[in-house]
């Protein structure tokens, strides 16, 4: 396994670990009532947002199982951080991985999220050699489930009522892809810098 | 609230009872198979293990706490011969989760008792056990338990692949859950219930 290399690069992303200078571009999407909504932690004002970055600011390698990596997605540029993603290394012996995403409102529907996904899926098959990714929504979270499917993942599990999640009946979707069903050959990976410079 | 039903259970032809020490060598003739235990965590068991086996269920009659299970024989009302177990495990209280399970000997599988059986556990889950959604899980490759979830009108949730290493092979799991409303419409007068 090589060294761990970040951040990453996608064509129009920076893929880095969490700064304490984030917090004003994070507050902005999330204390949004439509991400609190399909959140586990609640994060309602700015006090509670920097306890949220002070965890993911922790969430730097995966060395043992339960580790998370947390990326923040920084658009090249303007450099404005615009959402996150994290990986989280569920199980050792059997290479269980879990993503979750927030992307901010006023950036969704172009294809950041996906792009961000992707490097995460390639790093996490082809670095952490994990086996198995899988990731889990709300079933009423449209966006989420679309960006799932797009991305070549199986529907896995649609769970109706079997707790509660903020005081409401859950609906929870799961999916999952297996190493073996990444579509790296799809993907134009960029060539090496140096092979670039003829 | 706790759950301590009134025993036995049953139909004209079965009697769901708590376990007795008498249950031993009866658990041993079907829980020592390679069949039984294929799609169960445990291995085939030797007589000592049922012993163990046997006296942990006599006190699983109750569910007071979480993860609290009722484990119950499953007997023939007309020779009194004791043909499996089925259970119900307490998985959420505030949730109100029910999660229920089954071994059978394969000497007496094709009649129907597993299904009658199971659904009594169904009632006793959404009547008595105020429960909301009762859930099922077993290995894609054990399709009669599955055919048997789908007869009791369970719908099948999961379907998951390749998720965790069982018995040192990938494995292949189905979840199924029926939820109060639906179990309620199937005992309407008029539904037809599958035996």
């Amino acid at each position: 396994m090589s060294s761990l290399s970040l951040p990453m690069e996608t064509d129009r992303l920076v893929l880095r670990t969490f700064e304490r200078s984030d917090i004003d571009d994070l507050c902005a999407y999330h204390m949004l009532p439509a991400m609190q909504r399909y959140v586990f932690s609640r994060t309602r004002d700015a006090s509670e947002v920097a306890g949220a970055l002070g965890i993911m600011r922790n969430h730097v390698s995966l060395q043992r199982p339960g580790d998370t990596l947390t990326l923040a997605m920084v658009r090249k540029g303007d450099k404005k951080l615009i959402g996150h993603i994290s990986l989280q290394w569920s199980d050792a012996t059997a290479g269980q991985g879990e993503v979750r995403f927030c992307i901010n409102p006023g950036y969704s529907g172009q294809g950041f999220a996906k792009e961000a996904i992707s490097a995460v899926f390639n790093l996490a098959f082809d670095h952490f050699r994990i086996h198995r990714i899988f990731a889990r929504c709300d079933g009423r979270n449209h966006h989420s489930i679309k960006l799932m499917q797009n991305l070549g993942m199986r529907l896995e599990a649609h769970y109706r009522e079997h707790a509660l999640f903020q005081g409401e009946w859950d609906e929870e979707l799961h999916f999952a892809i297996l190493d073996r069903e990444w579509q790296r050959s799809s993907k134009v990976k960029d060539l090496p810098p140096r092979h670039r410079v003829a | 609230m706790a759950l301590y039903p009134t025993y036995p259970l049953g139909t004209d032809r079965l009697s769901l009872r708590p376990f007795t020490r008498g249950d031993v060598d009866a658990v041993y003739g079907y829980r020592r198979l390679e069949a039984v235990a294929r799609y169960l965590f445990d291995v085939p068991l030797s007589r000592e293990e049922c012993a163990v086996a046997v006296q942990q269920r006599i006190s699983q009659t109750g569910l007071t706490e979480v993860n609290d299970k009722i484990i119950l024989a499953v007997e023939l009302n007309q020779t009194g011969t004791l043909i499996g177990e089925v259970s119900l495990i307490w998985r959420s209280i505030e949730a109100r989760q029910g999660e229920v399970g089954w071994i059978f000997d394969p000497l007496y599988q094709g009649h129907g008792y597993a299904t009658e059986a199971a659904n009594i556990m169904l009632d006793l889950a959404f009547g008595p056990g105020d429960m909301h959604r009762v859930s099922a899980r077993c290995a894609v490759r054990n399709e009669p338990s599955w055919r048997l979830m789908e007869r009791l009108g369970m719908r099948r949730e999961a379907h998951f692949r390749e998720h965790a290493i069982f018995k040192g092979a990938w494995d292949e799991e189905f979840i199924y859950a029926i939820l109060w409303q639906e179990w309620h419409k199937s005992r309407q007068p008029g539904q037809t219930t599958s035996k």
